[in-house]
């Protein structure tokens, strides 16, 4: 660097935002001492928290983004819910992989990569109805968490899907973690039915888009949910694939307009404007997630303590007034 | 004469103006006055004095610094708005000029622009890899929107460049707390010390650092010296709840109420007072000092009102069981 850039850097430097200083305020100083309290309680002593990933198709990688957000933060995670992309992260994330490990995946993702979609299938999807295949999903989940059941992973986990037949909402957690998370993300319409356990199964977006119930069901009492929707107000169908996306878009909105008041918490990534199949968008999306919740973080820690608050009391009182 | 020198007049006379360019551009010093003004902190002079007409005479780097003397005149004085404007001016004819790029850059992010300042660092660095400006303003962005990682190799490529600045080293130091790289953020702080000992944000950061370290006395050491140096009530404030962490009551209680000696119906304060009272089996002292921060519901206290109001729940519940206890008995 030269003199001049030098000296030029310095004075730019003088008119750069002034360094904040630390903000010691009552409310910031209590939060950060009572979000030290939650954080260092032992999981007895406050709400079992459940992390609850959305359906969004490649939308919901932003899910990536949001959990290194929490991770960073120290958050505590105790259960996993996910459905459809929602399944596909939480399955890696609750099986042990971690952050800089689940974005690489996510990155790596493309169109085609938990189908056999080609351009002769695409054709033969569109005149012939011959469904694709997401056996490649499986497969691939498999391969990342090495073929582990449920019981096998480093957090509790559940995922949701469809019984085409009756129209339930079938959770799974137990079993082979991969079928279930090809079931999960077996997008109607696109994907042959997949038969499991006497079921004849499609993706879970289409009856619980946003699982809270399936946290509640292993014990979340404070669930955060990340919400992946699409703002489908934006799109135009324009081909048989793209209505069909349409239509799934719109009954997961209304899915998720009543589910969200499940949720303890939510964060919203903005990638509504992101398509089903936009492989490419996939680190934006990424970058969405980590942004909502960053935006949040401080709301969510507050949400969390508030809800501990009940729980940590009774160790704060004097020993023979415990509990 | 050398016999090849008619040719080289010839040549250079012939030349295209962008041949200048590998001997730099061309200057007749035209700005230098101005430049005289600036550095005076003439701002008003320099704005008068560089008139349209005046910089429609100007070319290659008089030109060059005519607008970036009218941006930082006009940012110097409260018009951040016009810098902008002549910063973009500057940029369109200039487009690959790390000075105005950045300092265009810089402004829009102090503006809260920063989707528009973000591309404009990421050109300067395209141009100029260790400009220490363009890593520092993204240091700043991406510490605002959650990129803590990226944010701290920034400040690390900035530190490389100018690291005699106390406060780069603190607002390094800031992002490594978040990221719980501790004994990093420990060294920076003692580094950003050396530079400026007497900081009371330092002694307050460091203060954070050594109680994520578990070093809550080494902590509590360091908010006195913050508050010796200035800090304010928020670092006595900062101390009542350090001295609750480290189950030091009574001291807790002594901090807590200086800070309410300061700061009647401080949430902070009568939240320590409160636990101190609800460990001594005081319920209703407790609730009591609860409910007044429930009164200053809003603005301050929005957050520690809400957790007042839980508290002081759950303490009646405690005070509710003991006396079915005593009463069972």
């Amino acid at each position: 660097m030269t003199r001049r850039a030098f000296l030029l850097a310095l004075a730019l430097i003088a008119a750069a935002p002034a360094a904040a200083a630390p903000d010691l305020s009552a409310d910031a100083l209590l939060r950060d001492h009572l979000w030290r309290e939650v954080r260092l309680a032992p999981p007895e002593r406050r709400p079992k928290v459940g992390l609850v990933l959305s359906a969004g198709s490649l939308r919901g990688t932003a899910h990536v983004g949001v959990i290194s957000v929490l991770e960073g933060a120290g958050f505590p995670i105790d259960v996993v819910a996910g459905t459809s992309m929602g399944a596909v992260v939480g399955s890696m994330y609750s099986g042990g992989l971690t952050v800089p490990e689940l974005w690489k995946t996510a990155l790596a993702v493309k169109v085609d990569s938990g189908n056999n979609l080609s351009g002769r299938r695409l054709i033969s999807l569109v005149l012939f109805d011959n469904l694709l295949s997401s056996e490649k999903t499986e497969l691939s989940i498999r391969k990342t968490l090495g073929g582990r059941r449920f019981d096998q992973l480093k957090k509790p986990f559940a995922c949701v899907s469809m019984d085409v037949y009756t129209g339930e909402a079938i959770i799974f957690r137990d079993g082979d973690v991969a079928t279930a998370v090809r079931a999960s993300m077996n997008l109607p319409g696109i994907f042959q039915p997949l038969e499991y356990r006497h079921r004849y199964l499609v993706d879970g977006g289409v009856v619980d888009y946003i699982p809270v119930d399936a946290a509640r069901l292993l014990g979340a009492e404070w669930t955060i949910a990340s919400i992946t929707e699409n703002d489908y107000t934006a799109a135009r169908p324009k081909s048989v694939l793209d209505s069909l996306e349409q239509v799934i878009d719109i009954r997961g909105s209304f899915l998720s307009r009543a589910q969200r008041k499940q949720a303890n918490f939510l964060i919203e990534p903005q990638v509504g404007d992101i398509g089903m199949f936009e492989a490419a968008r996939i680190p934006e999306a990424m970058e969405k997630g980590v942004i909502a919740a960053a935006k949040k973080l401080t709301a969510a820690e507050q949400s969390l303590i508030l809800a501990s608050i009940p729980k940590l009391a009774p160790g704060w009182a004097a020993p023979e007034t415990g509990r | 004469m050398r016999p090849w020198a008619p040719l080289a007049l010839a040549l250079a006379l012939a030349a295209p103006a962008r041949a200048w360019r590998p001997f730099g551009e061309p200057s007749d010093g035209k700005v230098r006055p101005i430049q005289e003004l600036n550095d005076a902190g003439k701002a008003r002079e320099v704005l008068a004095a560089l008139t349209p007409e005046f910089i429609q005479t100007l070319r290659g780097t008089d030109l060059r610094q005519a607008y970036i003397l009218m941006g930082d005149n006009h940012d110097r004085l409260g018009r951040p708005d016009a810098a902008v404007s002549d910063y973009q001016l500057g940029v369109s004819l200039f487009p690959k000029n790390v000075d105005l790029l950045s300092r265009l850059g810089m402004i829009l992010h102090r503006e809260g622009l920063d989707e528009q300042a973000k591309p404009l660092f990421l050109r300067v660095l395209a141009l100029e890899p260790h400009h220490g400006t363009a890593h520092q303003g993204l240091a700043e962005i991406d510490r605002k929107l959650g990129f803590l990682e990226r944010s701290a190799e920034h400040y690390e490529a900035t530190l490389e460049i100018l690291d005699t600045h106390a406060d780069l080293w603190r607002d390094y130091a800031e992002v490594l707390l978040a990221l719980r790289e501790v004994k990093t953020a420990d060294l920076a702080l003692r580094k950003s010390l050396e530079l400026e000992p007497k900081s009371p944000d330092a002694h307050v950061l460091l203060a954070f650092a050594r109680r994520a370290q578990g070093d809550l006395g080494g902590a509590i050491d360091d908010l006195d010296a913050a508050y010796a140096l200035g800090a304010g009530v928020g670092a006595r404030r900062a101390k009542a709840l350090f001295l609750l962490e480290a189950g030091k009551m009574d001291e807790a209680l002594a901090e807590a109420n200086a800070v309410l000696a300061e700061v009647p119906g401080d949430g902070a304060a009568l939240w320590v007072r409160a636990r101190t009272r609800l460990a001594r089996g005081d319920e209703d002292g407790a609730v009591r000092d609860l409910e007044q921060v429930k009164a200053t519901e809003g603005g301050r206290n929005a957050f520690a009102a809400q957790a007042a109001r839980a508290l002081a729940v759950a303490a009646r519940q405690i005070r509710s069981g003991r006396e079915d206890e005593f009463y069972r008995k």
